[in-house]
């Protein structure tokens, strides 16, 4: 009994108990936390050469103890932004830190433009997604994000509308991103069989390159729901970003495609969110996916053909790169 | 007629119950003492099994490093069954019980800013030897093996990619009882502890930083994960009194839960700490109708 006992008594001391660092809820508790969150759980450090010690180190020693909440914020919001990354924000009641790629490009997209001088105010709307037959008879299909969910009806219907267009042209400029299921709904309606469309990755551990193995994964035709295969240019600008850019690193790869406009905004770390003592959360890019050639498109997604919307074929009510479209899709027939 | 005897034979054998439970047995002995009373209308010695219903509200705090590294505090409620009975095949040293419950944790963060929501499911069964009368004739003690499914969600509803983290296991372990019968004025008591320790087992964890997008598009290697005391150390346990008010038992105590793993990197600690109030009686369990002997003299 003696011996059961003694036993017991060892195998209670293996319990899993293991100290999670609790950290101060002041300015360098908070910082600490911020810090040491990136360092442990960011995923793009090597691919972009940047030395998390030495930002830290650097941003640190700016640190005052009577600091107030909205410097620190600043400070800390200006230590992200050396990672240059779009999806890594830092969330506190009053404000949002933000990289946004976007904000030091050309817009190269004007809605307004579009719905005046090309739709007429004549256009069909399902699954938010904004759809028409222009007078050329190329359909137009503008989807400003893929939070909105996209269902399946909704989608047989607006193909079945554009069945008869000679090409279709889809515009996601400045789509922000939002679900990667819906980027998937709608690869399905372009590609006829079981397609490898990437890779994705996660960290397994704090280490800088402590990383899983990159797991190839697929999408499938949409079965028993209408595909488009004739010939398709997708818009794109530097807005075109996270899951919009992961959709446009997909559909590049199909031969019936042709990526016009600028090059993407990026973003392909899937973000995870934590938080900081003093309720800040903090987003960042933590599962790197890449493209099917196993290219990391952080920093987005070249164009097949490069354009910009010109303010004076603007100022006569033309889009510079959706006329570009029209002219890849008849070289295309 | 025979409905009469049968209702008779119902009415004799809860009279006889409610005698020999009169002069003192405890709540199992008397599932051992029933046969002596011997009704006309069963072969089998009767093991009424016990039954109880609780409810508990207390306090739960709430750590898992996926979600967030903050430890999370705040109310806990749960709601819970019970079910014991002596064992057919040795109604004298053998008992079994069946524990089902369900539990909900609201719980903010330390600025308060930040809400999480912690529900789960527990079904255990347990298969214990009974020491009747160890130090005394009001002492027993329960020891045995028990199995333990557990089901449950932390939602953070604050996160992006890592909303969720999911808390699912089964495992084998002990559990024991260790139980006291006395009386308060002339209200029978039985005062009781009890826990139940999961030993070894398998439990869902996704990896460090593994979405679950990731696990959407196929990537479900190494999801389940080997349980021991090196990686995980649960405990569910309890410290009771049934109050005996003529066919109903009442139960107040503490009920405590402890649930701690660390693998790949991901950290939880979740405790909860509850009042508990139950109500409960015993039911006479008839035999199948097959296998039912009425007399007929």
């Amino acid at each position: 009994m003696k011996r059961i006992l003694y036993i017991l008594t060892i195998l209670l001391t293996l319990t899993a108990c293991h100290d999670q660092p609790q950290w101060r809820d002041d300015p360098y508790g908070n910082f600490d936390a911020l810090w040491t969150i990136i360092d442990e759980h960011y995923s793009f450090f090597d691919y972009k050469q940047v030395d998390w010690n030495e930002v830290g180190a650097r941003y640190r020693a700016k640190l005052t103890h009577d600091m107030t909440s909205q410097e620190l914020f600043d400070l800390c919001g200006d230590m992200l932004k050396e990672l240059r990354d779009g999806h890594t924000n830092l969330i506190a009641s009053h404000d949002v830190s933000r990289y946004w790629i976007w904000e030091q490009y050309p817009v190269n997209y004007d809605e307004r433009l579009i719905d005046d001088h090309y739709l007429n105010f004549n256009y069909k709307q399902a699954s938010g997604i904004k759809y028409a037959i222009l007078p050329n008879n190329y359909g137009y299909m503008r989807y400003a994000s893929f939070s909105n969910s996209i269902g399946d009806g909704n989608l047989d219907l607006v193909f079945s509308y554009l069945s008869t267009a000679d090409g279709l042209i889809i515009d996601v400029r400045s789509n922000g991103g939002g679900y990667l299921t819906n980027v998937e709904t709608l690869v399905g309606r372009f590609i006829d069989r079981r397609t490898h469309v990437g890779s994705i990755q996660h960290k397994n551990g704090p280490g800088h390159n402590d990383f899983s193995e990159p797991f190839d994964y697929y999408f499938e035709p949409t079965k028993n729901h209408i595909h488009y295969q004739r010939p398709v240019v997708i818009l794109v600008n530097r807005g075109s970003f996270s899951a919009t850019n992961n959709f446009v690193s997909i559909m590049r790869h199909l031969p019936q495609v042709t990526i016009v406009g600028d090059t993407t905004g990026g973003g392909s770390g899937l973000p995870f969110t934590s938080e900081l003592p003093n309720g800040w959360r903090i987003r960042f890019s933590s599962c790197p996916i890449t493209d099917v050639d196993g290219t990391v498109t952080e920093f987005g997604v070249a164009p097949d053909v490069r354009v910009d919307l010109l303010d004076t074929d603007a100022a006569q009510g033309r889009d510079t790169m959706l006329e570009t479209a029209f002219q890849v899709l008849r070289s295309r027939l | 007629m025979k409905r009469i005897n049968i209702l008779l034979c119902l009415v004799l054998s809860v009279l006889m119950a409610w005698a020999s439970q009169e002069v003192g047995d405890s709540l199992t002995d008397r599932a051992v003492d029933l046969p002596d009373v011997e009704p006309s209308c069963l072969l089998e010695p009767n093991r009424p099994p016990a039954i109880m219903f609780t409810a508990e509200g207390g306090w739960g705090r709430v750590l898992d490093s996926y979600l967030t590294p903050i430890t999370y505090k705040g109310w806990h409620t749960a709601l819970g069954f019970e079910h014991n009975q002596a064992c057919g095949f040795s109604p004298e040293r053998w008992q079994r019980q069946l524990s089902l419950g369900v539990a909900y944790d609201h719980v903010d963060n330390r600025v308060g800013n930040n809400t999480m929501h912690h529900l789960g499911g527990t079904a255990r069964w347990a298969l214990m030897r009974r020491w009747s009368g160890v130090f005394n004739r009001h002492f027993s003690l329960m020891g045995g093996g028990m199995t333990w499914l557990h089901g449950g969600i932390i939602y953070n509803s604050a996160n992006s990619n890592n909303p969720v983290s999911v808390k699912a296991y089964w495992t084998l372990g002990l559990q024991g009882i260790a139980q006291y019968d006395t009386h308060l004025g002339h209200v029978p008591v039985c005062l009781r502890y009890q826990a139940a320790l999961p030993v070894a087992g398998v439990w869902f964890s996704p990896d460090y930083d593994e979405s679950f997008y990731e696990i959407y598009v196929g990537n479900r290697k190494h999801l389940i994960q080997p349980g021991w005391w090196g990686n995980r150390f649960d405990l569910d346990h309890q410290v009771t009194a049934d109050f005996r008010l003529g066919g109903t038992i009442l139960r107040v105590g503490y009920h405590g839960t402890i649930e701690r793993s660390w693998a790949r990197h991901l950290n939880t600690h979740i405790t909860t700490h509850g009042i508990v109030i139950g109500l409960g009686g015993e039911f006479l369990s008839l035999p199948s109708r097959s296998s039912r002997v009425i007399s007929t003299y």
